[in-house]
Formats: C-alpha cells, structure tokens, sequence
C-alpha cells in the first residue's frame, strides 16, 4: 500500500488470476461436450463456483479483507444455503414420491 | 492508505468533522464503512439472485429432459465470449482498484476504467445480437413457440428474467463506472485514494460473479450426448 508502485507491480498481481479465470472457461466449455453423464452438472457449476471464488478472493480483495468483511460476505452464502436446502427438502421429496 | 500523494481533504464527506479526528484517520473511517456498505449490498443481491436460481434449479429437476433441450436452441458462441468479455473487464476493473491505491497510477486507474466500461457496453452490443437471434428463432414463451416441450417454456422464461435482470445490472454498472471516469477527468487528485472507486468495483465484481453462475445454467447444459 506504500507509495513506490509501479503499473507492472498492478498487472503481476491480477493477470496471473485472469489467465487462470480464462483456462478454467475454456475448461467449462469443453467438458459441457464431454460424455461425463450425471457428473456434467457438477463440473460445469463447480467450475463455475472455482471461478466466483477467484473473483471474489484475488479480483474483489477478500484475501486481504478485515473478518467484519470477510463475515459479511459469508453471510449471503450462509442464508443462500438456509434458502436451497430449506426449499429443496421439500421440491425433492415431493420429486421422488412421485 | 499511506500513499501521501492522496488529496484527503478533497475525498472526504461531511460530516466528518463531529469526531474530531485527523483527516487522514476519518477518511480511513469512511473508507471502511463504504467496503463494509457495499458488501452488505452485495450480500442482499446473493439472496435476490438465490431466489432466481432456486427456481432454475427446483425446475430443472423436475423437467431435465426439456431443460436439456432448450438449453442446446441458446447460442453458446455468443454465451461463450460474453463469459471472456465479463472475465477480462473483471480484470481491469480489479487493476482500477489497485491502482486507485496510489497517486503515481492515476492514468492506469484512468485507462482501466475506462477499458472496463468498454468491456461492458461490448457485453451488451453481444448480448443485444443474441436476443435478436433468439426473437427471430421463436424462443420467447408464449404462442408460436419453437420446441414443442411446455416446460422448455419454463427454461426460456428464467433465461429472459436473469439475462434482463443481469443486464440492468451492468448498465448500473456501466453508468457508476463512467461516473468514476468523468469524475477523474474533471477533478484528478479525487480518483487516488477515494473510496467510491472501490465500492464501484466490487459492484462490478460481483455483476461478474453472477454471469458466472448464468453460463453454466443457461450455455452448457445439454450439450453432451
């Protein structure tokens, strides 16, 4: 946070992260063609949550964040999570009763 | 923040002075209130776009085979290099923040900016091609509609729901960050150090993170098989 900073300093800490956010799309384009049966959901959208987990980390800073911030963002997972598996329990049940 | 170059007086807002505290530790204050603002913002978005992919998720259970089908009629080229386009404005928006950081980087944060806002508008210009495509193949529900499956219906329903939801959210997007460029041109010394600039962009992150979850849902389904 200092003051000496060069442009290049800015680049060597996002590009790397980009490189890695455009191989994993790459990746998720690919195996969408991929003959994995029932796994196809679980790559495609785990790829996908690697990814969100990335941007939130290196891109939005919360790898560097204060616990407040950190907390504050777990906390939309955390209730998200009460939201599907609350409403989930019971779309599913009714799913496979019939 | 201990960049000595940031005009401090000219990024604070009032009132500040109440707690008689130096310049340089209020606005640090104000700093770590608009992070702290912003996150609880994006943390409310999390649930708004939850409920929408809980629908997703709660129908596409039910009807697999149609969601399957009507996910191979979207046009994942189209899909594909709007994922790159968000991805690589993500990257610029994260440089803007980083280089906001520091007085000497006021022409990369500049330039970032303004890539970031171009990425964006490009998003759109793409997106604006695709739902062309998609009125004139038939694939808006209602009568006259291209797969014969009812619940493909459904599938299409969620794809023009998020992808407008998730559109006027870039266009906010698009506006505060062109907000930040004008601000910039007119006033230099109020772009290093100031905090809107990082609230704007991690809106803008998260705007990313959403198409994130959109790709897979709406792109890569069916598609193997």
């Amino acid at each position: 946070m200092s003051a000496p900073v060069s442009a290049g300093a800015v680049w060597r800490r996002v590009l790397p992260v980009w490189l890695g956010l455009m191989a994993l799309l790459a990746l998720a384009c690919a195996a969408a063609y991929a003959p994995l049966g029932p796994w196809t959901v679980a790559v495609s959208f785990g790829i996908a949550a690697t990814q969100a987990l990335l941007v939130a980390l290196l891109f939005m800073r919360l790898d560097s964040a204060s616990a407040l911030i950190r907390l504050t963002a777990a906390c939309g997972l955390f209730w998200s999570a009460i939201l599907f598996s609350l409403s989930l329990a019971d779309v599913l049940s009714r799913l496979t009763r019939t | 923040m201990s960049d000595p170059a940031i005009a401090t007086e000219a990024l604070l807002r009032e009132p500040w002075d109440g707690l008689k505290l130096p310049e340089e530790q209020a606005l640090s204050y104000q700093r770590t209130g608009a992070t702290f603002g912003i996150w609880i913002f994006i943390a409310s978005e999390v649930l708004f776009f939850g409920a929408l992919f809980l629908f997703y998720t709660a129908v596409r259970a039910e009807h697999a085979e149609a969601f399957a089908a009507a996910a191979r009629e979207t046009n994942i080229v189209y899909g594909t290099v709007n994922t790159a386009l968000l991805l690589t404005s993500g990257l610029t928006a994260a440089a803007a923040s980083r280089a906001s950081e520091h007085a000497a980087l006021i022409r990369l944060t500049r330039w970032c900016l303004v890539a970031t806002a171009l990425l964006g508008l490009a998003f759109l210009v793409v997106k604006g091609l695709e739902y062309r495509e998609d009125i004139a193949e038939h694939l808006v529900p209602g009568p006259g509609f291209k797969l014969p499956e009812a619940s493909a219906q459904l599938f299409f329903g969620f794809y023009w729901l998020s992808t407008a939801i998730h559109g006027i959210h870039l266009m906010i997007g698009i506006g505060l960050v062109a907000r930040l460029i004008v601000i910039g041109w007119r006033h230099p010394e109020r772009i290093p150090g100031n905090p809107q600039v990082e609230v704007t962009l991690l809106y803008w992150g998260f705007v990313d993170m959403v198409w994130l979850f959109l790709y897979p849902a709406l792109y890569l389904a069916g598609r193997s098989g």
